[in-house]
């Protein structure tokens, strides 16, 4: 299947990746090899691909975590590498992890991260207020984490993801492992908040999901684009795929990765 | 600053919901110390005793002395040094090095001791057979020093050993002259017979052994096993922190919240200063309560009472920097392990292996020689020779300096290490 592209990113983007390459400390091969991105202001861009296929080490590196071993990579027009504080002032980053301390509640952990945003006093409480309002926690706002469910924790750690308003938010699998009513309300906070012009760079296993919900997807593996465009054009421009799954095991293939 | 503070908030309010790592921090060097200053109060004080390093200085020069120095290196146990860095050892020097904590204990054989044992033989024995002979003229006392931490045992087996030869000697001095007043018969004769023979040998005894346990212009002491073991302990339970807090951060590192942090608009290094303060605020809090535990529990069990007679400044001081040791270096293990179980048992073991190379368990001067050698890699050791001028020896700032400057060396090592750790987990993204 050949790879495709549907549709033109917007003449200023917001995320624009160059050629980007990484590869780990004494690895064989590169995570990701001459990956080029551009992301718009207001999109909600979709990074697809089986396990090992470079999701995770893309988002890594346009969340200034890794450092590109070539390439370039510039957020907001700052550079990753060079202006690293500058950027991390822009984003947000909600990883596969549930990144909060699960001895402290929902509102200490917010308290925490807001104040190292550089928050305080009663804007900070507003905001926290009205993010766990926003998630649906604002009555479980003084239990500790590891007191909640699964679903629970993957709202609080969305909740500490847009605490400080960034212009562009990183969510690395931030559906998984949990149950489909607390996917479904996950989903509609992110479509909220794509609503509200957020810019989201989304990683999923999940091809309905990202159908559903990606203004515009990638399909990589083996760190290189194999398709690029909006789900549905996509979809209608390869021959014999009904939906994005087809078209995803199609380019990647059927053999099961480790 | 508000970032360091929050921090600082933060890791102190998740050690405080750690009530099972509080118990470990708090109760256990609280029991530990309880636990052995009993059995040590009870037990060690009267108990055998061990290979002793004895500085001796001969500063007679007499047949005498040389004999004594020939039969106290004879005696198992005991390891008589005469020289130090190639240098003939003085009364002086003994003195400094044994106050110093350099050295266990040292013996001094004053100038003109041999020659006055023989004319107090001499007078004695004109004296019992009613013979005119020499006037009586005061001898001069055999010299033993010790460091003030030496305890019982150590003390009671460097005395009898002293003693036994010195008695030896003064013996022979005796019937030397007892021979001699016979005219090389010993059936009666000058000294009237067995009686007087046996006034002489077993009467007054003429060498006397003066014991020292400081060194001139110190603040005299009592040490006991609680002057050494609230502070031992002390440092036993700060060093205890490796464990929640390279808990704390291996949980960081897996459970994702690092990655968050990584992307937050605030240098790495200033969350890290803000761990580490709390963390030896709970270290100072830990080190206060073992005094107070020193000061008012022990002697509710029959033990004395630790005495705080030393610079309380300097003893801070020392715990600040023996804090600032432990988080380094529980920062170090925490960044450099691959999981939580192995950081908390390779944090433990490290600290109790540590603890008992260092002197906690164990005082140095009774352990085997290799050991002794061994001892000084340990920053439990360096912390509790610091401790023990302040506490047995009264000693201040300036005697604790050097331990204070080597648990500072330590501190910024560890973090160095610590540091380069998290920096190749971060170029791996960890």
């Amino acid at each position: 299947m050949e790879p495709a592209t549907t549709s033109e990113p917007s003449p200023l983007p917001l995320v624009r990746a160059e050629r980007l390459s990484f590869r780990y400390p004494g690895a064989a091969r590169a995570a990701v090899s001459e990956l080029s991105l551009s992301i718009a202001a207001g999109e909600l861009f979709g990074l697809l691909g089986p396990n090992g296929a470079g999701k995770t080490t893309t988002i890594s590196i346009l969340a200034t975590l890794l450092r590109p071993t070539t390439g370039t990579v510039a957020i907001a027009g700052h550079d990753v590498v060079r202006q690293g504080r500058l950027v991390r002032r822009d984003i947000g980053l909600v990883p596969q992890e549930i990144a909060l301390y699960p001895s402290l509640t929902a509102r200490e952990n917010l308290a925490y991260f807001g104040r190292l945003h550089g928050l305080t006093g009663g804007g900070l409480r507003d905001r926290i207020a009205e993010c766990l309002a926003f998630v649906g926690l604002e009555e479980h706002a003084d239990r500790r984490i590891s007191e909640y469910s699964g679903g629970m924790k993957r709202r609080a750690n969305l909740a500490a993801g847009i605490l400080h308003r960034p212009r562009l938010l990183f969510l690395d699998e931030p559906t998984v492992g949990i149950d489909a009513q607390s996917r479904h309300t996950i989903l509609a906070h992110l479509q909220a908040l794509a609503g509200e012009g957020m810019t989201m760079v989304y990683t999923t296993h999940y091809m309905e999901e990202a159908e559903q919900l990606c203004s515009r997807v990638a399909i990589i593996d083996d760190g290189r684009i194999l398709a690029e465009g909006a789900p549905a054009a996509l979809v209608d421009g390869a021959v014999g795929c009904s939906n994005l799954e087809e078209l995803f095991l199609g380019l990647t293939g059927k053999q099961l990765r480790d | 600053m508000l970032q360091f503070w929050a921090t600082w908030a933060k890791d102190l309010l998740v050690l405080r919901r750690d009530r099972a790592g509080l118990l470990i921090l708090f109760l256990m060097p609280a029991v530990l110390v309880l636990v052995i200053s009993l059995v040590q109060n009870n037990v060690l004080e009267r108990s055998g005793g061990s290979d002793l390093r004895v500085l001796f200085v001969d500063a007679d020069g007499s047949p005498f002395s040389r004999q004594l120095g020939e039969r106290l290196g004879a005696v198992e146990a005991l390891r008589l040094i005469t020289r130090e860095d190639g240098a003939v050892l003085t009364p002086e020097r003994v003195r400094t090095l044994v106050a110093a904590g350099d050295y266990p204990c040292g013996v001094i054989i004053p100038p003109g001791a041999g020659a006055a044992l023989a004319e107090r033989v001499r007078a004695l024995a004109a004296q019992i057979g009613g013979v005119p002979g020499p006037p009586a003229v005061g001898g001069s006392e055999v010299v033993l020093c010790f460091d003030p931490t030496v305890q019982g045992i150590f003390r009671t087996a460097l005395k009898s050993a002293l003693g036994q030869v010195l008695l030896g000697l003064e013996v022979e001095a005796k019937a030397r002259e007892l021979s001699r007043s016979l005219g090389g018969g010993f059936a009666g004769g000058a000294l009237g017979g067995g009686d007087q023979a046996l006034r002489m040998l077993a009467g007054e005894r003429l060498l006397t052994l003066q014991v020292e346990s400081t060194a001139p212009g110190q603040k005299p002491t009592v040490p006991n096993a609680v002057q050494q073991n609230v502070p031992a302990w002390a440092l036993f339970g700060m060093f205890f922190i490796v464990v929640p807090l390279s808990g704390a951060l291996m949980r960081e590192r897996h459970e994702g919240t690092l990655l968050r942090l990584r992307t937050l608009p605030v240098s790495y290094g200033v969350i890290l200063l803000g761990k580490i303060a709390a963390f030896v605020c709970v270290c100072l809090v830990q080190f206060s309560g073992m005094l107070l535990v020193g000061r008012y529990l022990l002697p509710r069990f029959g033990t004395p009472a630790l005495e705080l007679q030393g610079h309380l400044g300097a003893a801070f001081g020392l715990a600040f920097c023996a804090a600032l040791a432990a988080t380094g270096y529980g920062l170090l293990v925490g960044s450099a392990a691959r999981s939580y179980e192995q950081g908390a048992m390779f944090g433990a073991i490290s600290v109790v292996v540590a603890a008992a190379v260092g002197g906690i368990m164990v005082p140095v001067y009774a352990m085997p020689a290799a050991m002794q050698t061994l001892s000084v890699v340990s920053p439990l050791g360096w912390g509790l020779r610091g401790f023990l001028e302040i506490f047995v020896r009264g000693g201040d700032f300036a005697a604790v300096a050097g331990p204070a400057a080597a648990l500072l060396a330590f501190f910024a090592g560890s973090l160095l290490l610590a540091w380069l750790f998290l920096a190749r987990a971060g170029s791996r993204g960890r």
